[in-house]
């Protein structure tokens, strides 16, 4: 299917900026009708459209139209939430350049010189897992204490019974559901303000492009449990506290899933060319952290390393000069 | 060049308030100098002369240079600053005087009697002013001794540290040469005159040198963007409301056992190392204050 104006009959999109649909043709905001289309043709120009196995929204290469294929975002397949996008086209270029400059040693001839070769707003599938989380655990802790008296040294060391019991509230762990998108790139996006999710409507898709889930609910659970227990770890040694050694007896993590959920998260993804290599950039479209990697110029960490090293040193000279004669 | 301006703006910033905070100091000391120190009241004093070079480590033009730069702190620090230079054993000297006596302490006793002799002092003999002597011979023991003797307010104003620190000064610089060694005590004395005694440090300048080198390099390893991004997030981003609840807490107290052992004294001779000295006073019956280095 298709969002239409009312008016013009052009293409309505979701607008992350004005948080409304709107029609970049004739201004229109909330001008939009729906216009149902088949899977292999584009609903305006009736041009041949080829989707991949897992795309629920996408462009017309012909035309520019959004379309969104409802049959994949419907019945089993309905995303229970999405994260509309709140960072718009301009601001995540914007959000880009900025990450370039900050980067040292990226070459100023970066922004000038790297051809934009494609970008995407996508919906990326996740699956959001809630646990009930119980750590049970006992050990034994030392303390370790020394003092001189004379020419002896006493070194004293007490033994404790250290238990600990927790209950963990986890809320909406995130893991991509997506075949295509790289696992560790989607980690480090996080996080994602799950406080923004709002129940699934399709009509924020217009204008995105969209994937569905191509890995199932049960096969990634392993990876969400993965970072719960990392983070009940951690957790769990902040309850800890003033040993100098910890031996554990009996450690147990249980986790019991209170919720999964299926939604659909921003991101853009930004392909830059520069010198016959490619870059790929994600930004998160909530917000706004910026991801990957950019060329390293040998000249310019030559420079800056040495004069940070000259700024150093005199910096310390003039210090030590002053504290000699304080 | 307007994106490696930016990036080192704070460190501009920093120089320019380092180098202001420098030069105020400079300004100061020499305005306490002028302002606090009126003329030279000693008439007994034996001599003009400040720069005795026994030993003849120094050029005649690098002893006029140092008699004109004494001469300028002299008037900015109210003290007479003395320069003697030696190559020979004391070792007769001292024991003529004392029966039994360290080799560390020969320097001592020739600086002090060296200053009473010519009445030195600024204010009235066996008055204000710092004696440096520099003994190049080798005694018995394998060292090379220096004294400092200050007397009358520079006694007052320096401790054994701002004294070790002067003479760990002068020494660094001696290695360059004698004279910058010499110039090193007399602009140090100066300052520490002037100043406030507050911090001495006793950083070497390759240390600095190679510290700086070690923080670039590691900013530089840090920030060459092998990484794509950093993590952020915590363990608590995903746990609801931040908190955990704790069910059960206990650290129980079970035994403990106490081990004793003897700490080795252990001692080891360096290169150039400090000799301590306070006040004493000195065979002709004045108060010196001093210290001593060994190299």
């Amino acid at each position: 299917m298709i969002y239409k104006c009312k008016n013009c009959g052009g293409n309505v999109v979701y607008h992350p900026d004005k948080k409304k649909m709107y029609c970049p043709h004739c201004e229109a905001v909330d001008s939009e009708e729906e216009v149902p289309s088949s899977v292999t043709e584009c609903a305006n120009c009736g041009a041949p459209v080829e989707v991949s196995r897992y795309t629920s929204a996408c462009k017309c290469e012909h035309c520019g139209s959004y379309m969104i294929l409802e049959e994949r975002v419907a019945g089993e397949l309905t995303p229970h939430l999405i994260l509309p996008f709140q960072i718009s086209k301009e601001k995540a270029v914007k959000l880009l350049e900025k990450e370039f400059q900050s980067r040292y040693f990226t070459p100023g001839t970066f922004l000038s010189a790297a051809t934009l070769t494609g970008m995407e707003g996508i919906y990326v599938p996740f699956f959001l897992y809630g646990y009930l989380g119980t750590f049970d655990y006992a050990g034994t802790g030392t303390k370790v204490r020394s003092w001189r008296r004379g020419n002896t040294e006493y070194v004293e060391t007490s033994w404790f019974r250290v238990e600990r019991n927790l209950d963990i509230d986890f809320d909406r762990i995130p893991v991509d559901a997506s075949i295509d998108m790289n696992n560790d790139m989607m980690d480090l996006l996080e996080p994602f303000d799950s406080g923004a999710l709002e129940s699934f409507q399709k009509k924020y898709m217009s204008g995105f492009e969209g994937e569905m889930y191509s890995e199932g609910l049960m096969s990634l659970e392993h990876r969400a449990q993965e970072k719960a227990r990392r983070d009940a770890e951690e957790l769990l040694r902040d309850t800890i506290s003033g040993y100098t050694s910890l031996h554990a007896d009996r450690k147990h993590l249980n986790l019991q899933r209170q919720t999964a959920e299926y939604a659909l998260l921003p991101v853009w993804v930004y392909y830059y060319s520069y010198h016959g290599q490619k870059y790929t950039y994600y930004v998160n479209g909530q917000s706004g952290k910026v991801l990957g990697k950019t060329p390293v110029s040998k000249g310019k960490m030559f420079a800056y390393g040495a004069s940070l090293w000259g700024f150093l040193f005199t910096c310390m000279v003039f210090v030590k000069m002053i504290l000699e004669v304080l | 060049m307007r994106g490696f301006l930016r990036r080192f703006k704070v460190w501009l910033i920093i120089l320019g308030v380092l180098a202001a905070v420098w030069f105020c100091l400079l300004g100061l000391h020499s305005a306490v100098g002028s302002v606090k120190n009126g003329r030279r009241q000693n008439t007994e004093c034996t001599t003009k002369e400040r720069v005795f070079d026994e030993a003849e480590v120094l050029t005649e033009k690098e002893e006029e240079k140092l008699r004109k730069l004494i001469a300028k702190r002299e008037r900015q620090t109210g003290c007479d600053i003395v320069l003697v230079t030696l190559n020979e054993s004391l070792r007769e000297y001292a024991y003529a005087q004392k029966e039994y006596i360290t080799e560390d302490k020969y320097v001592m006793l020739y600086a002090d009697d060296f200053y009473d002799e010519h009445l030195f002092g600024y204010d009235k003999p066996y008055g204000n002013g710092v004696l440096l002597l520099d003994n190049l011979y080798r005694e018995d023991d394998g060292w090379a001794y220096s004294w400092l003797c200050t007397t009358g307010k520079a006694e007052g104003k320096y401790s054994s540290r701002m004294i070790d620190h002067l003479l760990e000064k002068s020494y660094r610089w001696s290695k360059v040469s004698p004279y910058f060694g010499y110039r090193a005590y007399i602009n140090q004395f100066y300052h520490d005159m002037n100043g406030f005694g507050a911090v001495n440090v006793n950083f070497s300048v390759p240390f600095l040198f190679l510290a700086s080198f070690v923080i670039s390099v590691g900013f530089v390893v840090t920030n060459r963007g092998g990484r794509a991004g950093d993590k952020t997030t915590d363990a608590r981003t995903y746990v609801k409301g931040g908190k955990v609840k704790v069910n059960h807490r206990e650290d129980q107290f079970l035994r403990k056992s106490v081990a004793q052992h003897r700490i080795q004294n252990n001692s080891g001779g360096s290169s150039g190392s400090r000799g301590g000295g306070g006040h004493h006073v000195s065979s002709g019956g004045r108060s010196h204050g001093g210290g001593g280095h060994r190299h």
